[in-house]
């Protein structure tokens, strides 16, 4: 999977979980949506991890500054499948 | 009522429509998972803050604190979330992690300020470690067990004291890693064997205010292994997995409802392919499979002798199935390998009238409100009809599988008892007596020589730390002859005993045919030279038994001791104390004012004359034993 391939996945997730619809960009982040606080942010690692498979290890998610490097952590994990 | 996807719900939520609430507390009882439960959670937060109508008015908020070694986000969100969705909504206080040593001993901190009703406190897995060696003396590791065991106990005690509030105190999760390996077993001072001492300890030494959060088992019920997450613990020093959050906080969601909230006191049971397999009417009493000579026997008699261990543990019993009479008790009568007996049972229907219609006239005839009762079946037509025209019971589908009907009843999570007192176990005969007593009223027809006959026995106590426990019990599980349902933990209770400006008292009742126990209790409220009854209640039990009258009397007597010229009586109206409306006007008590939420009434006792009873009064409030 390419980062706009995660991307159009993480969309279903993230319309699931958010009221307000959020149109994801690989340049968005978690600062230009209100929604998205810190208690959302663990919901959706747990929906992420689980809907694609795959474990983050310590640390690594926090250090992603946008969906776009989110993404592609994703399809770095997936690769190791 | 097909349970509702997400989109349902965020539809119900975004057209505003109070439907919403219903739907979401069914979503949230189905949901297992994390995710689930939070995104569940995060569109209750959102139905607020839009405003989304709340069905009927909402209870008062329960101020309830957490603080431990951890970080209890996003815990608090779920239990918020169960609580909420039980109707049981919360005003929460998140301690900071691992600070709640101070946070429970500065009396001038943020925690105390806000006046916590329950305290929840987790303390931290490192406490759970003996800090020596693993060859120590086997001594001095269980003394360092029972030191953290007091220390805990200690901290706890302080909260209790200092805040009023009840405490609930998590156990120690055992750990799931190998090390140091079967040695693990052949000494205290390895975690497994420490924590293992150290929850037994706490479990056996917690005083009635600590309520045991039991994360062992929590644990050992999904599997350690599962239970624990490193990888959480470094993030964001979190207790457990997100699966493990789930378990921990319904856990505490319910232990602190049970606070507030009564077990269900009736089992009701269906009889054919419920109690044994097969229909007796059908297949004859050697048809039937019950007991050891078959797989699906052993089952249907596995699950019976839980039932008679619910009983012993006070739940009363009672058969509502469509049968005839005469067939449905001849099991009971004559098949060697029933457990059951017809003499367990409260009550024994057996006709051709729709479920629900035998369910209501049974809560009549025992007295009991419908919602104190479960029913169980194996057939979810009858379940169903239960469910539509008795909603007020839990019905639960048995299933197909006899094997699970045990586990389904055991994890129903309906009959657990808080503590047992005395009188639970009595209850049996209690209610056994009341139908002698029944067939007695039926052979005389004067009320006065009956009530005479029954030579009934009172005694009345103002309350008393020893009484706490069933004073607390009562107080939180009666609705209908109940004047103002104000509810109070037992720790309210106790902070009542010192406190000059209340007057308070209970009545135990004793006949020819039994100890009824504690059946009625009074809170008064002294203010000036009024008596305000802030409480009165009785058990439905007792109803025309003229303890309504005792109690009058006390109140007046206790009034004027103190100085009172008049009683004031309070009515607040609930979906089920209509039975005690005119309970004031009906005891010569002028109305002051009568409004649709509250009713006040007043009664001058200068010149009260005692009305004249059946019940021998053998001690009175205050007075010397």
């Amino acid at each position: 999977m390419n980062q706009a391939e995660v991307i159009a996945r993480l969309q279903t997730i993230f319309d699931d979980i958010f009221l307000e619809p959020v149109k994801l960009t690989p340049q968005l982040s978690a600062t230009e949506v209100e929604e998205w606080d810190s208690l959302l942010q663990i919901s959706i690692v747990v929906a992420v991890e689980k809907a694609f498979g795959v474990r983050f290890r310590v640390g690594e998610v926090e250090t992603t500054r946008n969906v776009g490097e989110f993404a592609d952590l994703i399809a770095r994990r997936l690769q190791e499948k | 009522m097909a349970t509702a996807t997400n989109d349902d719900l965020k539809k119900l939520l975004l057209g505003g429509d109070p439907a919403f609430w219903e739907r979401l507390a069914v979503r949230t009882r189905e949901a297992a998972e994390f995710d689930e439960l939070f995104f569940l959670s995060s569109l209750r937060k959102k139905a607020h803050k839009r405003g989304v109508p709340l069905p009927s008015a909402t209870p008062e908020k329960l101020r309830l604190a957490l603080v431990g070694g951890y970080s209890l986000y996003p815990l608090h969100e779920l239990l918020e979330h169960f609580l909420e969705t039980q109707g049981a909504p919360v005003e929460l206080f998140v301690g900071d992690y691992d600070n709640f040593t101070s946070e429970i001993t500065d009396g001038a901190g943020r925690l105390h300020a806000f006046r916590p009703q329950v305290l929840f406190f987790l303390p931290s897995a490192r406490f759970g470690k003996y800090p020596g060696q693993l060859t120590d003396p086997r001594a001095a590791q269980e003394a360092e067990a029972r030191r953290l065991v007091q220390h805990l106990l200690d901290l706890c005690r302080t909260a209790h004291e200092r805040m009023q509030c009840e405490v609930a105190l998590a156990n120690f999760v055992l750990p799931a890693r190998h090390d140091p390996g079967p040695y693990r077993s052949r000494t205290l001072g390895s975690d497994w064997n420490f924590r293992k001492l150290v929850n037994l300890e706490l479990g056996l030494a917690a005083p009635p205010y600590v309520h045991i959060c039991d994360l062992e088992f929590l644990a050992n019920r999904r599997g350690a292994h599962g239970a624990l997450d490193d990888r959480a613990w470094f993030e964001s020093k979190q207790p457990g997995s997100p699966a493990f959050l789930v378990d921990f906080s319904r856990e505490l969601a319910q232990l602190i409802l049970s606070l507030r909230r009564p077990p269900k006191k009736v089992l009701v049971l269906d009889l054919d392919n419920t109690l044994w397999g097969g229909v007796v009417a059908d297949d004859g009493l050697e048809g039937i499979e019950v007991g050891d000579t078959s797989p699906r026997g052993e089952a249907f008699k596995a699950f019976q002798r839980y039932v008679k261990s619910l009983k012993d543990r006070g739940v009363l019993l009672a058969v509502c199935s469509k049968n005839d009479h005469a067939k449905a008790a001849e099991p009971f009568e004559k098949h060697p390998e029933m457990v059951l007996q017809l003499s367990d049972f409260a009550a024994f229907t057996a006709n051709w009238e729709p479920k629900s219609d035998n369910l209501r006239r049974m809560a009549a005839e025992l007295k009991l409100g419908l919602d104190s009762f479960v029913f169980v079946d194996d057939n979810p037509a009858e379940v169903d009809i239960v469910r539509q025209f008795a909603p007020e019971v839990t019905a639960i589908y048995l299933g197909p599988d006899p094997a699970e009907y045990l586990a389904t009843l055991q994890d129903c999570r309906l009959f657990e008892p808080r503590s047992i007192t005395a009188d639970d176990l009595q209850r049996t005969t209690q209610y056994r007596s009341e139908q002698e007593r029944q067939s007695l009223l039926a052979s005389v027809t004067d009320m006065d020589a009956y009530l005479a006959s029954l030579a009934m026995e009172g005694v009345i106590s103002e309350f008393t730390a020893l009484d706490a426990p069933r004073l607390s019990q009562l107080i939180n599980k009666s609705n209908q002859f109940n004047l103002t349902t104000r509810r109070r933990t037992e720790a309210e209770v106790l902070a009542l005993l010192g406190d000059a400006a209340y007057v308070t008292f209970s009545m135990r009742l004793k006949d020819r045919f039994g100890d009824h126990g504690l059946i009625s209790i009074v809170i008064g409220h002294k203010q000036g030279t009024n008596l305000e009854i802030d409480t009165w209640l009785m058990s439905c039990r007792v109803l025309k038994r003229q303890v309504e009258e005792e109690v009058l009397n006390e109140l007046a007597r206790l009034a004027r001791a103190q100085g009172c010229t008049r009683l004031i009586g309070v009515y607040l109206p609930t979906a089920k104390n209509e039975m005690v409306k005119d309970h004031y006007p009906r005891f010569g008590f002028a109305t002051v004012s009568e409004t649709p939420p509250r009713s006040e009434y007043a009664l001058d006792v200068t010149n009260f004359q005692p009305v004249p009873t059946k019940i021998k009064i053998l001690r009175r409030a205050y007075e010397p034993s």
